[in-house]
């Protein structure tokens, strides 16, 4: 008997707090609604557009979005020269490739916790794939701000993922110009570097824990290495490529000693911790490395990534390696 | 010797006592929950807003992001610490919990075959998805319950079978979990792990709503059989001479605690360790009569959650860790005490 009067007040509580919450719920929906009128009504040279996201959501950009975030797609932010208010990080760092462009900007985290969205008060935010809203999330960061998500697919081209970021911008033509610099920047290069080597083969490797990891032929900097720049792919990097959809997939010391690679490309990320791999045996009978065909890069490099400033800045190193 | 009528009635009194304290303890953390954050509202605040006098924007953040996530962390503390009570006293066995006996993996494991035949992909939950994961959870969480207690069954279920079976049940689930994992999208594969570790960060009122009338209906349910609990702890040859239909009631009593333990899973994940560690607490605070110990373990168990979630969202601020692991590591350290001791 007693213990009734217990679990009644219990049970009341919980009631008290939702019916407390469902009234402020009502009222706070009314005061967005008034907002976004007014917002409609102040129609500039650019105009306050309703666009169709990836996933399907009608999102309403506003007229010139002021503080964007737009984790992981700050690439494309910064080449159609756009800051945005937050940018992307980990436990150990960020893009350091783009802090040209982005020093000062505050981080957040990868994984955009609610409250840390909010509170940048961002007036857009622009979300990289589907993953990032799953479940009830995208109506969560809708409720910050006009969510727009990108890509639907794991991985997205980076062509279409510019030319649609200059959409939801209003700058259609600057991606368009950004995109059209970059593929003359990219056939001048690859005439040059045709040149240079003719069709010796290059690979791409990222050594990170100890571990070895090898570029994917079509996405990141095997994309623009064997795509962009006709570098021939070692007959290891091909047949790995056509088993995986990451971007970068674990590779042996023995499956290593099979790449028959001209030249390497090697993004180090144990370079403070020591790198003992590189002293390994196998390693050093690599024939890249024992012809003193192996160019090193830190982890601050932009080969881990995939945007325009990236991909431009691969190609600059390519150069500076290949074209002596 | 005191007259037993005494000692009852001083349990009694005890129990209130500390269901007042917990009761106080909770409010209390719900206000400094409210009140911290990657933004921190002042308590002048947050009663401002309340009263319906604050700005938009902290109303945003007090009643979409923080209040639902305090009001999850309630229900799922309470519905898993009740769900380890009863499992402990139908198995007589102080290391029963639903995590550990493979209910938790159970549910996971239906929520997560469900996300890959139906959706494809995490990202495409619908809202009606939100209400139909609870199902989802709980059939997995009962396929679970059905293969321990068709596998232990010998004449009648002895109740260390019950724990050796659950242990193995919970390995097959997490190899399937496992094994479904490993084929879906790299991306999903690491969302899916956060989401089984236990995690409520993107609580919001619909997933309250799925999960209170289990937790309303459930957990009153539980405390009002208390009679048949503490009956059951007499052993099975007592209780069957007292009259009791003891396989029936552990029967229905294993189907309130898997349902519990079901739901909870669905909207917050594999959360463990509550179950395990409140009700020994509670036992050795109030005694071991279920009429006064269940109530109190509930409150624990969501006072638990509650401060494991508030630790979790604040103390690496901006970044937040999953309640799950707070949970297991307060829960595990406790647990090891525990093992210590004895």
């Amino acid at each position: 008997m007693k213990n009734n009067k217990l679990y009644i007040l219990m049970t009341l509580l919980v009631f008290v707090l939702l019916l407390a919450a469902c009234g402020n719920d009502d009222e706070n929906n009314n005061e967005q609604t008034e907002q976004n009128e007014k917002t409609a009504d102040q129609a500039e040279e650019k105009t306050e557009r309703t666009l169709t996201d990836a996933m399907g959501n009608e999102v309403t950009i506003p007229a010139e979005p002021k503080s964007v975030i737009a984790s992981y797609l700050e690439d494309y932010l910064v080449a159609l020269g756009i800051t945005p208010v937050a940018q992307w990080s980990v436990s150990n760092g960020i893009q350091d490739y783009l802090q040209g462009s982005l020093e000062g900007v505050p981080t957040i985290p990868y994984d955009l916790p609610l409250e840390s969205v909010a509170s940048f008060k961002p007036d857009l935010i622009i979300m990289d794939s589907a993953g990032m809203v799953e479940g009830n999330k995208y109506d969560q960061y809708n409720k910050i701000a006009p969510t727009y998500v990108i890509g639907s697919e794991q991985n997205n081209d980076w062509r279409d993922e510019l030319l649609e970021i200059g959409k939801v911008f209003g700058e259609e033509e600057k991606a368009e110009q950004v995109l059209a610099d970059y593929e003359e920047k990219a056939a001048a290069a690859k005439e040059e570097i045709q040149a240079a080597i003719g069709d010796e083969s290059a690979a791409a490797l990222w050594l990170v824990s100890n571990t070895f990891y090898i570029v994917s032929e079509n996405l990141s900097s095997g994309d623009v290495m064997y795509g962009d720049l006709g570098l021939t792919a070692p007959n290891v990097v091909q047949e790995i490529s056509a088993n995986t959809e990451a971007n970068w997939s674990e590779i042996s010391l023995e499956k290593l000693a099979e790449l028959d690679a001209d030249h390497i490309f090697l993004v180090n990320s144990d370079k403070g911790t020591g790198a003992e791999m590189l002293q390994d045996d196998i390693w050093q009978n690599i024939p890249a490395v024992k012809n003193g065909n192996i160019y090193e890069y830190e982890s601050t490099s932009s080969w881990l990534y995939t945007g325009p400033i990236a991909s431009t800045q691969m190609i600059d190193n390519i150069l500076n390696d290949l074209v002596k | 010797m005191k007259p037993l009528k005494e000692l009852g009635a001083k349990h009694t009194k005890k129990a209130w006592l500390v269901g007042i304290i917990l009761f106080l303890a909770i409010i209390g953390t719900i206000l400094v929950n409210l009140n911290l954050g990657v933004i921190s509202i002042p308590p002048l605040e947050v009663v401002k807003t309340f009263l319906g006098l604050g700005d938009e924007y902290n109303s945003m953040v007090l009643f979409h992001f923080r209040l639902p996530r305090i009001v999850i962390a309630l229900l799922i503390g309470a519905a898993m610490a009740i769900s380890g009570a009863i499992l402990q006293s139908i198995t007589n066995n102080e290391l029963a919990d639903p995590g550990i006996i493979g209910i938790n993996a159970g549910a996971g494991f239906a929520v997560v075959l469900y996300i890959y035949l139906f959706q494809n992909s995490m990202a495409e939950v619908s809202s009606i998805s939100t209400f139909l994961l609870p199902l989802t959870a709980l059939t997995g969480a009962m396929v679970a319950a059905i293969l321990i207690y068709l596998i232990s069954w010998k004449k009648g279920i002895s109740p260390i079978r019950l724990i050796l079976v659950g242990i193995g049940i919970n390995s097959a689930f997490a190899a399937l979990i496992i094994m479904f994992q490993l084929r879906m999208d790299p991306n999903d594969f690491t969302r899916a792990t956060v989401w089984l570790s236990g995690n409520i960060a993107g609580a919001d009122w619909t997933y309250v709503l799925a999960l209170l009338p289990w937790v309303l209906i459930l957990v009153p349910l539980a405390i009002s059989l208390s009679n048949m609990l503490n009956t059951l702890q007499l052993g099975d040859d007592v209780a069957k001479s007292l009259g009791a239909r003891v396989e029936r009631n552990r029967l229905g009593l294993l189907f309130i605690a898997v349902a519990l333990a079901g739901a909870s899973v669905s909207v917050g994940g594999g959360i463990a360790f509550v179950g395990l560690v409140t009700p020994h607490l509670a036992k050795k605070i109030v005694g071991p009569v279920h009429e006064l110990f269940l109530p109190i373990t509930a409150l624990m168990g969501a006072l638990l959650l509650l401060l494991s979630d508030t630790i979790g969202r604040n103390i690496l601020s901006p970044s937040e860790i999953p309640v799950g692991l707070i949970v297991s590591l307060v829960g595990g350290s406790y647990f090891v005490y525990l093992l210590m001791k004895s």
